[in-house]
């Protein structure tokens, strides 16, 4: 398998779903909050009543213009709606409004991690439409089978993001839809929840032989919503595919449903014949006309984008790409770090705090940036002490560790549980006075000439600095007095 | 392009209409009449034509600011809902 | 009292009601009595709630009583065509598969109706989804034409034509897609006005073909014509189609008369089908007009000659998706089923009549992949040609004058066997409603046998004040508009 694999290049291509951040739904003023009960953000137009008619949610078409902005799209001046006609229980009027051949945005990129490099994959368009309710299909009882349908999710503003088939691999497509997901959270156009089904992915794979220039048959795989989802499905598919054409076989141009549990990409046993979906412009909703001017208009709000403010820091504060890809994870990850950075004066080493301890916490709890309980400023002063040799790495440690349970600044934890330790010569000499006042006997043991009982003076004396004196410098502050006193 | 039987029947499940067997011919046969009466838009160069896309020109209207406005029908609809679960509707299987 | 109430104009009625004159109760009690003695025959009515019909007029009273300032149409009963959402009142378009749907909300125009505190008056019969000529292809029964029970009213709003004809009540709302506010006005003789497309909401009209679809007053005189226009029209935030350019019409506008206004005559529509008594009627319509002072010009409608084929392929194209949502899932007929796909096909099966089966396979078809281009999209740009065939005709006139209908009100059951016959009948109500301007049918005169013969104005966008000030000034010089059906002038016994 592997020489035959080697032959053969996968041909991928993305269509990703990512529902707008809107307070209503695209075409009425329903609430599109997540998690609600069935059939409660619902009203006459969704619910598909007979004498409904669309009304199309402005900050809809901002979201989506400033996406296509923002990946070097052209944003149509006009742009036409259209129904898409099929039927099915969670398609309430029998028809999707969606955009067919006329769309919001053509062209556009996004710039991928391929192997050890960058690469350019191309967007083919990114258009407007609505989302259908959700159809559970329990099992019902004395065998016949019935589906429930909860309307609240029909209506939500999507967007459509096509790529041109210019992925590789299933590493590719993973990080291409990171990326995608990342800018779409950056541009706080969507949350890019997958559990919930913010973001969603249908993937397109096709295999030829390498240096062919003719597409193989693609198979469209449907509704991957997790990145592992998305990597496994296609690894799989590629595999299924070269598998059979090496085996003499063709590909049929089929739509998969990917089964996470089994790990195989089936056959849809719904669909039989290709739907003819009869596309019309919508007739309720005029084109959609805009101006230049309102599209500079978006250009002017579009936040720095991830790789512009990868490409910053690594600029302004001279940290490796690798530690400005993870720190611009989030914007508000990245405006920590130039917070911690700023106040510590140590931007490489605020960049390891965060990347290894900060991140590390926030993995295993699960908080964000903004719930995590260190804030920067304490943070910045932490590693500004780290920095300038104030306390060691061991120390510092502890101290983190102290600064996620208790808000108090790391002067004034390091002072109470004195973290500092003691290597101040009189502090020290201080302390072996009354270390040798107190044990007479084993000091004069030491004098004569019992070198084992240095040990018990040191450790008595470790014991009443609660460890904190300096090691080195208490032993020699100790053979000192020692010595000096007879 | 002439209608025929197998047209009728794929068009009308294509939109979920059942049409009994015996009415079939019946609307074959008015299908035709209809078509061949507007064959003659045919006959028309409409290659340098814009298909309407607003009937009455003028400025758009604004549109929607995204604002809630929750509604209160859902319970009488519920409550017209040829077959429902709770709060969902209820079809038979999707096959 | 109740017969001369029921002969009053609802201008009239409105300002004694609103000024306490007369009482809301005994303006409702009138009608109500007039229509106990037709509505049964003319099959005028799906639904007429009496109580409630009495309770609100009640209401109006003692808001009056109160002090409180009326509406301009307060106790005004106004008939509502049974495809417009009237909140907590079945609306069932003529058909089975709504027959106990209740609409959980107003349409726009409702709660305008609402706000002038007219009364909201019964549901009034029509053809299945608006969809026919006649109004027999209403599934519950069909309406008769008050001047000739055996005649058609005309269709789609077959009954809100017929019912204020019989003045089972002064005013009716229908709906116009391709004639239906206009044809079923000019078969009984009454005022029946299609908006501007985008002069009146359609929020809450169930949607036949959405880029035709509009709500139409009817009424026995223009100036109540008007009036409920005014009502009603206007953009609403709930259409993206909705115009702001609307204006209301002045009713002072309309005593100007004719003289000046430039009305155009298209040949090309008054070919060999035209009734000759329809003919003579708009021969001496054109002469008054001149007579009084308008100039006649010809005009050229040269594609209207190609209206009725691109209506037939765009209105049904359009209603195959809006009649989509007829499907048994969330409301209305549901045939039980064991899966889903029988369940569709046979709640829709049964649920529609023949014409909209008709209608839904023409439109699927012409939609569908391979014919969309042939079909479908020539159809708009055809469409185009008509649209601009009117712009250029209203450069150099005020109005069109032409027929409403090739025919005077046919038999029952004459041309319901043939499809093709019946749509023929649209071939001068189908232009104006591609165009998308208004258009005016008016009573223009009598046939011989004593049926109603109506003829048609249309006009600029938005000039829906023109054709009323015409049709207002034939008014008072013909007496056809004063007329009534003998149904109407029966007494009670």
């Amino acid at each position: 398998m592997e020489t035959a694999r080697e032959g053969y290049e996968p041909v991928i291509g993305l269509e990703v779903h990512a529902q707008l951040k809107t307070r209503t739904k695209i075409f009425c003023g329903c609430s599109t909050r997540f998690g609600a009960p069935p059939n409660t953000q619902v009203c006459p137009l969704c619910l598909g009543l007979p004498g409904v008619l669309p009304t199309l949610n402005a900050r809809a078409v901002d979201f989506a213009a400033m996406v296509g902005l923002a990946v070097g799209a052209q944003v149509a001046g006009r742009s036409v709606f259209a129904r898409k006609n099929y039927f099915y229980p969670d398609l309430p009027k029998g028809y999707q409004i969606t955009q067919y051949d006329r769309p919001l945005c053509v062209g556009g990129s996004l710039t991928i991690r391929s192997g050890a490099g960058w690469k350019t994959v191309r967007l083919v368009r990114i258009h407007l439409e609505e989302d259908a309710g959700k159809s559970l299909h329990p099992e019902g009882r004395e065998g016949v089978e019935t589906t429930r349908v909860d309307l609240n999710r029909a209506g939500v503003p999507l967007i459509e993001i096509v790529s041109e088939p210019d992925l590789r691999s299933g590493a590719e497509a993973t990080d291409y839809m990171a990326r995608l997901r990342q800018l779409l959270v950056y541009l706080d156009v969507c949350d890019g929840n997958m559990e919930e089904g913010s973001l969603r992915c249908d993937a397109n794979v096709s295999v030829r032989k390498k240096g062919a220039s003719q597409l193989g048959t693609k198979t469209e795989i449907k509704n991957l919503n997790s990145f592992r989802f998305v990597d496994r499905a296609i690894a799989f598919e590629i595999d299924r595919q070269i598998g059979l054409l090496e085996s003499g076989g063709r590909v049929a141009q089929e739509t998969l449903l990917w089964s996470s549990e089994r790990g195989v990409a089936e056959t849809m046993r719904s669909k039989e014949e290709a739907h003819d979906y009869r596309y019309f412009p919508e007739p309720d909703l005029l084109p959609l006309d805009l101006s230049r001017e309102w599209i500079e208009s978006v250009r002017e709000r579009i936040p720095e984008l991830p790789h512009q403010l990868r490409e910053r820091l690594v600029r302004e504060q001279k940290i490796p790409e690798y530690d400005a890809e993870v720190l611009t994870d989030t914007r508000s990850l990245a405006g920590y770090y130039e917070e911690v950075a700023a106040r510590s004066g140590q931007p490489k080493l605020a960049s390891n705090w965060i990347m290894t301890e900060v991140n590390a916490v926030r993995n295993k709890s699960g908080l964000t940036i903004e719930e995590f309980p260190i804030r920067a400023d304490r943070l910045g002063d932490m590693v500004r002490m780290v920095g300038e040799g104030k306390i060691s790495g061991k120390i510092a440690k502890q101290l983190f560790e102290l600064m996620l349970q208790d808000p108090a600044s790391p002067a004034e934890l390091i002072e109470r549980h004195g973290l500092l330790p003691i290597d101040d010569e009189a502090a020290l000499r201080a302390l072996a006075k009354e270390i040798i006042a107190a044990h007479p006997g084993p000091a004069a043991d030491f004098r004569a000439g019992k070198e084992k009982t240095f040990a018990f003076l040191v450790g008595q004396a470790m014991k009443q600095s609660r460890g904190r004196a300096h090691p080195e410098k208490l032993q020699q502050a100790l053979r000192a007095v020692l010595a000096e006193e007879r | 392009m002439p209608i025929d039987r197998g047209t009728v029947q794929k068009i009308a499940a294509l939109a979920r209409l059942r049409v009994d067997p015996a009415e079939e011919e019946r609307y074959v046969r008015e299908l035709q009449a209809i078509l061949s009466y507007v064959e003659q838009l045919q006959s028309l160069d409409v290659s340098k034509i814009e298909p309407t896309s607003t009937v009455i020109a003028g400025a758009p209207p604004p549109l929607r600011p995204d604002e809630e406005r929750p509604s209160d029908v859902r319970d009488e609809v519920l409550a017209q809902a040829p077959d429902r679960d709770g709060d969902y509707f209820r079809v038979p299987r999707v096959v | 009292m109740s017969g001369t109430t029921v002969q009053e104009s609802a201008e009239s009625l409105g300002r004694s009601v609103g000024s306490g004159e007369r009482s809301a109760v005994d303006v409702a009690r009138s009608f109500l009595a007039q229509a106990s003695r037709s509505a049964t025959r003319l099959g005028t009515y799906l639904y007429r709630d009496e109580e409630s019909i009495l309770a609100a007029a009640a209401e109006i009273d003692a808001r009056r009583k109160r002090g409180e300032a009326l509406g301009a149409l307060a106790g005004v009963p106004v008939a509502i065509k049974d495809n417009i959402c009237v909140r907590g009142v079945p609306v069932t378009c003529g058909s089975r598969i709504l027959e106990r749907f209740r609409a959980p909300y107003d349409a726009h125009v409702i709660g305008r109706l609402r706000t002038a505190d007219a009364i909201l008056y019964g549901k009034t019969n029509c053809d299945e989804f608006a969809m026919g000529s006649s109004t027999e292809n209403s599934a519950y029964q069909p309406s008769r034409n008050p001047w000739d029970l055996s005649r058609v009213p005309g269709g789609s709003s077959g009954g809100s034509a017929a019912t204020v004809a019989a003045r089972e009540a002064p005013l009716s709302l229908g709906s116009d897609t391709g004639g239906s506010v206009r044809q079923p006005a000019a078969f009984c003789g009454v005022v029946g006005l299609k908006p501007t497309y985008g002069a009146v909401s359609r929020y809450g009209l169930v949607a036949f073909a959405s880029s035709l679809d509009q709500i139409g007053p009817l009424a026995t005189s223009a100036r109540d014509a008007a009036l409920l226009f005014n009502a009603i029209s206007g953009p609403d935030e709930r259409d993206m189609t909705s115009r702001p350019e609307t204006r209301p019409i002045s009713l002072e506008n309309l005593e100007r008369g004719v003289r000046g206004l430039k009305i155009g005559i298209a040949r090309e529509l008054l070919g060999d089908g035209l009734d000759p008594e329809i003919r003579a009627c708009f021969e001496t319509v054109s002469k008054w007009l001149v007579a009084e002072g308008a100039s006649v010009v010809d005009v050229a409608l040269p594609h209207a000659r190609y209206a009725i084929a691109t209506y037939y392929l765009i209105a049904p194209a359009e209603a195959s998706s809006n009649l989509a949502r007829y499907d048994g899932v969330r409301y209305g007929l549901r045939v039980p089923a064991g899966d889903l796909r029988e369940m569709y096909e046979a709640t829709r099966g049964r649920g529609f009549g023949r014409e909209v089966k008709r209608r839904i396979l023409l439109g699927t078809y012409a939609l569908s992949a391979g014919y969309y281009d042939a079909y479908y999209l020539r159809a708009q740009k055809v469409r185009t040609l008509i649209r601009r065939d009117f712009e250029e005709a209203s450069r150099k006139t005020d109005a069109l004058l032409m027929p409403v209908t090739p025919t005077p009100p046919f038999a029952l059951g004459e041309k319901s066997e043939d499809p093709m016959a019946m749509y023929l009948n649209d071939i001068y109500s189908i232009p104006a409603s591609l165009a998308g301007v208004p258009a005016l049918s008016f009573p223009a005169g009598f046939t011989k046998g004593g049926l109603p013969i109506g003829l048609q104005l249309t006009g600029k966008p938005f000039d829906e004040e023109t054709l009323l000030r015409i049709a207002r000034a034939w008014e008072q010089k013909s007496d056809a508009a004063r007329r009534l059906p003998p149904i109407a002038m029966e007494k009670a016994a």
